[in-house]
């Protein structure tokens, strides 16, 4: 979709997925790695837990549809040799600290001078600018400052984070958004422009909207593990299953309040309550417990029938409830069960891409949409420290054989 | 007022709830014109949603409704009733892309497909949303992205090792798979453009979302290890952590990134010797011995509100800050200097906020540019506007109860 087009990718770890988005839909993306290879290529896991910077899984998972080459930008010839290829590109992406590229004489008004049909994004922690633009950052800091952090968890401990680093993707998703809109102004305007990306106002996006609570007036959302707190009442969404636990939404109201009385109609239906406890008003119910005319205790009382129901099933039978019936149950899946997940296999998802320098192949997510015209193809693995350099200086960009070797040795290349 | 990037750019959005109104509210702050189609009968799930403008309950007063839809219009339509028709057909005309996130099959149901746009407009752009997509055995399965998260393995790795998951907060894969909507919608308009070419999209929230679970699932494909929730602790780093602060709730984030982090810490905490204790020399005896480098950090921040605690360790280049709510947020001062929250005004309450646009565009840049439509408000827009309908054409359609 995006074949016409040249993206040149000098993010750090912070930004590696917004290019390998463009990849996906077809550019032709060029990942700028210093001399050695990026430092993402440092971060673990690792194949067979062998560090090396072909090997790793980091690397692997936001690198797919790019090629790579090496050049040292810090150096006066590096430098030109990054703005002759800026000359013909469409985007540039860049997640190093603000001011760090255009103190190489690289910044978006460097790049635009000699070519201002260019896209320039910029992925940073805290935006270009601001009192915090220089601050030091980690994923963990950003999903403390964006807002998300504080919700999740336990309220008897600390906050906590998903295991698997999420700060920066939504950035980096944020900023693939961005830079498609630019692209579409730029086909009327031909012009093109800077893209600045904040991950701190990015993860606020990951609050539910609760980040508007103090602008709203309203009252703040606060963590409770497997279940949000709302006045007396904190709402229990974690139910155990004979093989681990269930998410469950058993809500009252007028939206989610029907599916809690189908819920509770069948459970009463086949002796897991008793009738009137399965006819209660279950739509009412919440506001009923504000009102104090139920008391705390009856809703534990529900929740207790409710477990009992669900740990004498297993996750799988209780997610063909899900699918029979229309209560609101997700098994909480392993790794496992996501890999072997029988509707990811019917719809033929994993893609098993190749690796051929290691002699086998591994099983990558597959595309992120299903377009019926033109569906994302996954055409590279992601490539080895400098796979592509002859490809591009000597192929693309005209570079002789003998000038292209002379670069190396001299640590440019 | 300057151009804005996608101002050509017409959608026609049956999306609901959380998901797919958050994608389409990304391309309505950079300019598409999108009317919304709301049933008069089945209200929105997200109007019901907190949180609630001045805690007060009411169709309008949805924080989260207000900040997926701003910048859209409104229509209310009632689908069952065979006079919307025509106004649908009028308005598929109109788009550029249709959007939906019913359970598969609902579309069909009212010969609103894929195949039945295209005969109206044959080089339509359909995008489909729903949680697990439009085939396989869960398509039917409906809910909401806590669900998806849940079936997708982010529960799993989220809380503590000696606990049951925690899970992310709230329905995570409704935060993550609007960016790949409205990236789906960009492209599929771009091939447009050039091949002029319309197409399907049938996207499963849950197989987007997988995406920002990569590393996880590399890693049982190359090396067979399934990840398990971990708490705070890092692969790579050491300390890496949220450790208290003074005040009721109040936690600070501490990351060390080098070795040269961890003596600037230790020299912060005034604890020069901790840096020279063997247990946490190097990165790997601080991983070894976390739980008792973690208390002699938390000894030192229990003592400082955490915006000081950040305060202090960034002016000596380790990697921290306040973990922060909404009011903390609101009044930090780098959301301030990026106008993070716009103000706009409303209808029922006189003004509200909502999130700005989460990029800057240095030329054309986005705006939230109205709050989210009230039930019908653009009816009378939308028709004699949008779809140049008479004063007579309205109202019949008006009479017809079709509007609700």
């Amino acid at each position: 979709m995006l074949s016409p087009y040249r993206v040149l990718d000098l993010t750090n770890e912070r930004g590696l997925l917004c290019g390998q988005i463009l990849g996906d839909l077809g550019a032709d993306v060029i990942k700028v790695e210093p001399p050695g290879g990026s430092p993402a290529r440092k971060l673990g896991p690792f194949f067979q837990d062998q560090p090396d910077p072909n090997r790793s899984l980091y690397w692997w998972s936001y690198n797919r549809n790019k090629r790579s080459i090496t050049l040292e930008i810090s150096r006066r010839e590096g430098r030109e040799i990054l703005l002759r290829l800026a000359k013909d590109a469409h985007f540039l992406i860049e997640s190093d600290s603000p001011g760090q590229f255009a103190s190489l004489g690289l910044g978006y008004a460097d790049l635009a001078a000699i070519n201002p049909a260019l896209i320039g994004v910029s992925i940073t922690p805290f935006g270009q600018d601001g009192p915090k633009a220089s601050y030091a950052d980690s994923d963990l800091v950003i999903l403390a400052a964006g807002g998300p952090l504080v919700l999740t968890g336990d309220d008897d401990r600390a906050p906590v984070r998903v295991s698997v680093p999420q700060g920066y993707l939504h950035a980096a998703t944020d900023a693939a958004v961005a830079a498609l809109a630019a692209h579409h102004e730029r086909c009327f305007s031909g012009l093109g422009q800077h893209i600045d990306v904040s991950a701190q106002q990015s993860l606020a996006l990951a609050t539910q909207s609760g980040i508007l609570a103090a602008p709203l007036d309203a009252d703040q959302y606060r963590r409770a593990a497997g279940g949000v707190k709302s006045g007396a009442m904190t709402a229990q969404l974690l139910w155990p299953a004979k093989d681990g636990w269930i998410s469950c939404t058993f809500l009252f109201g007028t939206a989610l309040g029907v599916f809690t009385v189908k819920l509770m109609r069948y459970l009463a239906e086949h002796g897991w309550c008793d009738e009137a406890t399965g006819h209660k008003d279950w739509i009412g119910f919440g506001a009923a417990l504000a009102s104090g005319a139920e008391p705390m205790s009856e809703y534990h009382r529900a929740c207790g029938i409710l477990s009992s129901f669900t740990s004498s099933h297993t996750k799988a039978e209780l997610l063909r409830f899900a699918i029979e019936k229309g209560f609101l149950f997700a098994p909480v899946s392993t790794i496992a069960d996501v890999i072997e997940s029988p509707q990811l296999r019917a719809r033929d998802y994993f893609r098993e891409v190749e690796h051929p320098e290691l002699g086998r192949s591994f099983r990558y997510p597959g595309p992120f949409v299903k377009f019926s015209e033109s569906p994302i193809q996954y055409r590279r693995r992601p490539p080895l420290v400098g796979e592509h350099n002859r490809e591009v200086y000597v192929d693309q960009l005209g570079m002789s054989e003998p000038e292209m070797q002379e670069l190396q040795q001299r640590g440019i290349i | 007022m300057a151009r804005l990037p996608l101002e050509d750019v017409k959608i026609l959005d049956f999306m609901w709830v959380m998901a797919g109104p958050a994608g389409t509210r990304m391309l309505a702050d950079y300019g598409a014109v999108i009317v919304r189609i709301e049933s008069p009968t089945r209200i929105d799930t997200a109007r019901t949603l907190s949180p609630y403008q001045n805690n007060q309950i009411g169709p309008d007063a949805s924080g989260l409704f207000s900040n997926c839809n701003a910048g859209k219009f409104g229509l209310t339509l009632d689908i069952g009733n065979p006079r919307s028709r025509e106004i649908i057909r009028d308005l598929v005309k109109w788009a550029d892309v249709v959007t939906e996130s019913f359970s598969p099959k609902a579309m069909r149901a009212w010969g609103l497909d894929y195949q039945a746009l295209r005969k109206i407009k044959p080089d339509i752009i359909m995008l489909s949303s729903c949680l697990m997509g439009q085939t396989g055995p869960l398509a039917s399965f409906a809910g909401f992205g806590n669900l998806a998260a849940a079936i997708s393995g982010f529960h799993n790795l989220t809380g503590w090792p000696d606990r049951a998951p925690a899970g992310p907060f709230g329905a995570y894969t409704d935060y993550v798979s609007p960016r790949f909507t409205a990236i789906a919608i960009l492209a599929a308009l771009e091939y447009r453009r050039r091949t002029g070419k319309g197409q399907y999209i049938d996207q499963s929230q849950a197989e987007a979302s997988l995406h920002f679970l990569t590393p996880a699932l590399l890693d049982y494909s190359a090396n067979g290890r399934a990840q398990i929730r971990a708490g705070n602790s890092d692969r790579e780093l050491a300390p890496h952590g949220i450790y208290p602060s003074r005040g009721e709730d109040q936690w600070v984030a501490i990351v060390c990134r080098t070795d040269d982090d961890f003596g600037a810490l230790c020299d912060l905490m005034k604890r020069p010797e901790v840096a020279r204790d063997p247990r946490f020399r190097t990165l790997s005896d601080r991983h070894k011995n976390a739980s008792a480098l973690d208390e002699i950090i938390a000894s030192w921040s229990r003592e400082l509100e955490p915006r000081e605690a950040e305060r202090l360790a960034q002016a000596r280049g380790i990697a921290a800050h306040a973990v922060q709510n909404s009011a903390e947020f609101y009044t930090d001062a780098q959301v301030g200097h990026r106008g993070h929250f716009v103000e706009l005004p409303h209808p029922v309450y006189g003004k509200t906020t909502v999130e700005g646009p989460r990029a800057k565009l240095s030329r054309t840049p986005g705006q939230a540019r109205r709050a989210a439509p009230t039930l019908g408000q653009d009816n009378q827009y939308v028709l004699e506007k949008i779809l140049g309908y008479s004063e007579q054409q309205i109202g019949d359609i008006a009479g017809s109860g079709v509007l609700g």
